[in-house]
């Protein structure tokens, strides 16, 4: 007991007094975080957007399998990653394994289904909303695009939350493909997992927290914006 | 009013949905100017003929010429019984159906606000309307695209008695004159009010057109005596 209230005590310093290695290890989650989460949102976001608004051929079977994606193990796309960017990969002459960069593509993997599969059922109830309307103006397909979007973006803005926590707190796909790398891919979790595996229980807990902070702040961001936007006239949720 | 100048003619039109049908065989040759209105009861097909005309549903068979070519969906501007309103200022929300903003048109937006009584609101978020607001704002939505004809879909079915005042002021004053107008509704009252001619539906079935007077002085079928008089509602 006494051994983790110094730790804890410790911990708290570490955050205090802005240890360099804590800062480092928090910076690199937080810009792999914020790439990964942009580029699911640019691509994830209009695909939603597209798939809720159009029926085409194949439209179900695409959004099952989006779906579907949503539940990827951690674990089985950092494999799936590491095979493709191993030296003996396909993608292997890129020399991207151990890379922050690899890093942010096995998120974007994760997340990306996540993201689109949100951002599908948010505007599918508004399509349903819309749809005549844009049909008897002749609104382009881009533009109605467009204004799904513009007109969900209080609900987008808790998908895009909901990216950014399911990517700061991930370890299984990251550890395999960034290989937990001091200074150069050890990011929080990672960090937690080694550090305790080591028994520096300082470090693990001062990251712990901070981590902990990071979910408790998104979350309640997402509740403030849910009871903004369920203040907003023609809310749906 | 004469029916001369004859616009507007459907051919066998009809439409069925699931094996049921909707809207039986319909010929008809309507007036291209002033309002039709299209009255029955509920669940007659007056919407579904409507939407037909929209272009919202495609016919089963049959078709739809306007001044002898094919209704083209620009020439047309429709109103549902429901108002759709974007999450958006009201201005926004005007200046949206337009495929080209210019500063006439931004110009004619605000004209077309003013008109409908929503000049002062014109910044603020279209949602906090209320009903019969947001309804008027979806008859200037309609007005600025310049169409060549007007459907209204029971547009003051579920809005206040002021707004619906001036929403049938606005049609009779401003646009009658120079546009196409098919307003559906079921109350005999507005549809006195509104009408230059009437088609009469019942069942899916048109068992009456001919000019408002003659239809409410002498209804020719023993549907439309009825429907006057209050037995089919």
């Amino acid at each position: 007991m006494n051994d983790i209230s110094e730790a804890f005590v410790s911990s708290l310093g570490l955050i205090l007094f802005l240890d360099a290695e804590l800062l480092e290890i928090i910076l690199l989650s937080f810009r792999i975080t914020f790439y990964a989460v942009l580029i699911s949102s640019i691509l994830g976001i209009p695909l939603g957007a597209f798939l809720a608004s159009t029926h085409f051929k194949f439209r179900n079977t695409v959004v099952s399998i989006l779906f579907g994606m949503m539940g990827l193990p951690p674990v089985v796309v950092g494999l799936f990653v590491y095979l493709i960017f191993s030296r003996s990969g396909s993608l292997g002459w890129m020399g991207l394994l151990y890379s922050p960069t690899v890093m942010i593509i096995a998120q974007v993997i994760l997340i990306l289904p996540i993201v689109c599969c949100l951002t599908f059922q948010i505007i599918e109830s508004l399509h349903t909303h819309y749809n005549e309307f844009f049909r008897s103006y002749r609104i382009a397909k881009l533009k109605s695009v467009i204004a799904y979007i513009v007109d969900s973006r209080f609900e987008l803005t808790t998908v895009v939350l909901a990216g950014i926590g399911r990517s700061i707190s991930e370890v299984g796909a990251i550890i395999i493909v960034g290989g937990n790398i001091d200074h150069i891919t050890r990011v929080m979790t990672t960090a937690i997992a080694l550090e305790t595996s080591k028994g520096n229980l300082d470090l693990a807990l001062g990251l712990g927290i901070i981590l902990l902070a990071t979910a408790i702040v998104l979350n309640g961001f997402i509740l403030f914006l849910r009871g903004k936007y369920l203040k907003t006239p023609g809310s749906t949720i | 009013m004469a029916f001369e100048d004859t616009q507007i003619t459907i051919n066998d039109l009809s439409f069925n949905i699931e094996g049921k049908t909707l809207l039986h065989n319909t010929n008809l040759s309507l007036n291209g100017d002033g309002i039709t209105v299209l009255l029955g009861a509920n669940g007659a097909g007056k919407t579904i003929f409507l939407k037909l005309l929209t272009g919202l549903l495609t016919p089963c068979s049959g078709s739809i010429t306007f001044q002898g070519r094919n209704l083209s969906i620009k020439t047309r501007a429709f109103v549902s019984q429901e108002p759709v309103i974007l999450r958006r200022t009201v201005l926004k929300n005007m200046l949206f159906v337009l495929e080209k903003i210019t500063s006439e048109k931004s110009t004619l937006a605000k004209e077309l606000l003013s008109l409908m009584g929503l000049d002062k609101k014109e910044h603020q978020n279209a949602l906090t309307l209320s009903a019969g607001e947001k309804q008027r704002l979806c008859l200037a939505r309609a007005i600025i695209t310049d169409p060549e004809i007007l459907l209204l879909d029971e547009p003051t079915a579920n809005i206040e008695p002021n707004s619906t005042t001036l929403i049938e002021k606005y049609l009779i004053q401003k646009v009658r004159s120079y546009r196409k107008i098919f307003f559906v509704t079921h109350d005999i009252n507005q549809a006195r009010r509104l009408a230059d001619e009437i088609v009469f539906i019942h069942t899916g079935r048109v068992f009456e057109h001919s000019s408002a007077e003659n239809f409410f002085e002498n209804p020719k079928t023993r549907e439309a005596r009825k429907y006057i008089s209050g037995k089919i509602n």
